[in-house]
């Protein structure tokens, strides 16, 4: 059988009522590829993703996940799926290892083998109910319920919340390792950074419909840096009109913030001449990213055009 | 049978066929056994104290005085009889009621309270699908109403030695007919939970219907413009006539069968189209 993409969706949309849910969202995710969803809030990455475990219905459009249809095949799919809500429930009466051995359990696992190696590693607290759990140690337990029985398609929908930096770092780590084992992870988040780190591809979803897909290097290529400038004076921002790519945010007290894309080296030409005093530069945060699939946006003004 | 060739099986059939309904038994052990042993309690103090009012001719003038301010209690006919006696204390009335309450509690919370506390989406995010959801869950409830229905039978049972001697076979099937009644009312619950996507508005709903059913049952036989309407109350069917008595009639049991399948198609149709979070 020849392998199908892990999930592909076109025209998906799913309302609730006259609510936007997401709206002709197109998507593929190939076999063995760790894949971002990126989004503020609200936009439609959890609708998505219970859209791919069947726990919605579409509205329109079609949908398959590991080739098939969550809602005929859906049994078939999950059994190969592995899922972490994004704002996980447990039974908050039941302890970690009453969890994993319920699930366990449930999916007719033959060996706990793995599961195991898991909750060492991420040293999950197994005896207490986990009503009485941190926020960080019950997302832990998510995410052992999720990757315990090797599914060959993880659907994480942001998984990192909670997490300590050093145990995001030991959850990006098995994330590679899931992808070098030829199996997907198909992760939502709010953060660029985070996607950056870990994804090879990312769609950004922005009030419903999927802005951009792309992968993370020519994203980060075309992504728009922030760089701000402090002058002694008063610059006219006209000075960047010639530079291309550039785009101004705001001028005050001296202070220039500008988005841009592409090489540096002519913008600091320019900037040279206005002898500036001091100069910051970062990589665009989500908003500005979205900014740049959004020329248009009224809080914003192309320099000099 | 092989551990390997178990799992084989169990892997076939996705989620292996009773795993969410033990689980939800579990997560309700609590309150399902404290019904059940108050209700045992009170049966046995109602059978216990029998034998001081079995020759209170003015209890029974009571009931003749005022007939329909009784007939809320569910208490018609004679009081004093050991059929009377235990319809009006436990059979009419409270047993229904308990069960019926159980049952809207778990019916409501089995689908649309999971889903609200948001731990019914790695359930079925699992390899199992909404019809099976559906048909475990109505296990759940048929069998965490019978540590209730099995007690109380047998604390009733116990009044042969307290001169409260009925037939067993009517005592079989009127706790047979309320515990289908019980059933019922909980699928009730379940798909009214599921349509509207809340708990609150499915113990709502389920609970006035339940209400009304039971005033119709009990008014019956003393009011007479609401005597038509017994034959659409399933509490009529269950134990509106004089089911110690009289027993149950074949027929009502088999509506409240009829009504129970009902449901449980209703609900798996809902469930089929519901939208889990
Ligand atoms: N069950 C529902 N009923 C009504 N509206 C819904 C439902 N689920 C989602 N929505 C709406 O769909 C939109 C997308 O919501 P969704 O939860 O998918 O966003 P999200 O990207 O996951 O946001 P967040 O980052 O906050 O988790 C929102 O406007 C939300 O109000
Ligand atoms: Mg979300």
């Amino acid at each position: 059988m020849p392998m199908t993409d892990a999930v592909s969706a076109s025209r998906l949309t799913k309302t609730f009522g006259s609510r936007r849910g997401v709206v002709d969202v197109d998507l593929r995710v190939r076999r063995g590829e760790v894949f971002g969803f990126l989004g503020p809030n609200g936009a439609g990455k959890s609708t998505t993703i219970r859209l791919m475990l069947g726990l919605y219905r579409p509205t329109a459009g079609e949908i398959t996940v590991l080739g098939r249809d969550p809602l005929l095949d859906g049994v078939a799919m999950r059994a190969k799926v592995g899922y972490l809500p994004g704002e996980l429930a447990l039974f908050p009466r039941l302890t970690g290892r009453e969890h994993l051995e319920w699930f366990s359990r449930a999916r007719a696992m033959r060996s706990t083998t793995y599961r195991d190696e898991l909750v060492e590693r991420f040293t999950v607290e197994l005896d207490r109910p986990v009503r009485a759990l941190s926020k960080g140690n019950r997302q832990k337990i998510g995410i052992v319920l999720a990757f315990m029985h090797r599914p060959e398609l993880l659907v994480l929908d942001e998984p990192t919340s909670g997490l300590d930096p050093l145990l995001q770092d030991e959850f990006a780590q098995l994330l590679r390792e899931t992808a070098a084992d030829g199996r997907t992870v198909f992760l939502s988040s709010h953060e660029l950074d985070e996607v950056q780190r870990i994804a090879d591809r990312v769609a950004i979803i922005r009030e419903g419909r999927i802005v951009v897909t792309d992968g993370v290097e020519q994203l980060r290529r075309s992504a728009p840096r922030t760089v701000e400038f402090v002058f002694e004076r008063e610059v006219d921002p006209g000075a960047f009109s010639g530079v291309d790519g550039v785009r101004l945010i705001e001028n005050v007290d001296h202070r220039m913030r500008l988005a841009f894309s592409g090489a540096i080296a002519p913008l600091l030409r320019v900037a040279a001449e206005l002898e500036p005093v001091d100069m910051t530069a970062r990589a665009a945060d989500l908003e500005e990213l979205f900014l740049t699939y959004y020329r248009d946006d009224a809080r914003t003004t192309e320099v000099g055009r | 049978m092989t551990t390997e060739t178990l799992f084989r099986t169990r892997g076939v059939l996705g989620v292996g066929a009773l795993d969410v309904a033990r689980l939800d038994l579990r997560l309700r052990r609590r309150a399902t056994l404290s019904y059940a042993v108050g209700l045992a309690l009170y049966t046995l103090a109602v059978v216990a104290i029998y034998p001081s009012f079995k020759g209170d001719t003015s209890l029974d003038k009571l009931v003749q005085s005022d007939p329909t301010m009784m007939a809320a209690f569910g208490v018609t006919g004679s009081l004093t009889s050991p059929e009377g006696w235990l319809n009006a204390n436990i059979f009419n009335n409270f047993l229904p009621v308990v069960a019926v309450i159980v049952a809207i509690g778990y019916g409501a919370w089995c689908v649309a309270g999971q889903d609200e506390a948001g731990t019914l989406a790695p359930v079925a995010a699992l390899p199992v699908t909404r019809r099976n959801l559906v048909l475990q869950k109505t296990g759940a409830l048929v069998v965490q109403l019978l540590p209730t229905m099995v007690l109380t039978f047998c604390c009733v049972l116990l009044g042969r030695f307290f001169q409260l001697d009925v037939s067993g076979v009517r005592l079989v099937a009127a706790t047979f007919s309320i515990w289908l009644l019980g059933v019922g009312f909980g699928l009730l619950a379940l798909v009214v939970g599921v349509g509207a996507g809340s708990r609150g508005l499915a113990i709502g709903v389920s609970s006035a219907v339940a209400a009304a059913a039971y005033l119709i049952s009990s008014f019956a036989s003393t009011i007479s413009w609401i005597r038509p309407a017994r034959f659409v109350s399933p509490f009529y069917w269950a134990v509106g006539a004089n089911p110690i008595g009289d027993g149950v009639a074949a027929s009502n049991i088999a509506a409240l069968v009829g009504l129970a399948v009902l449901l449980l198609v209703a609900a798996v149709v809902t469930m089929r189209r519901a939208d889990l979070h």
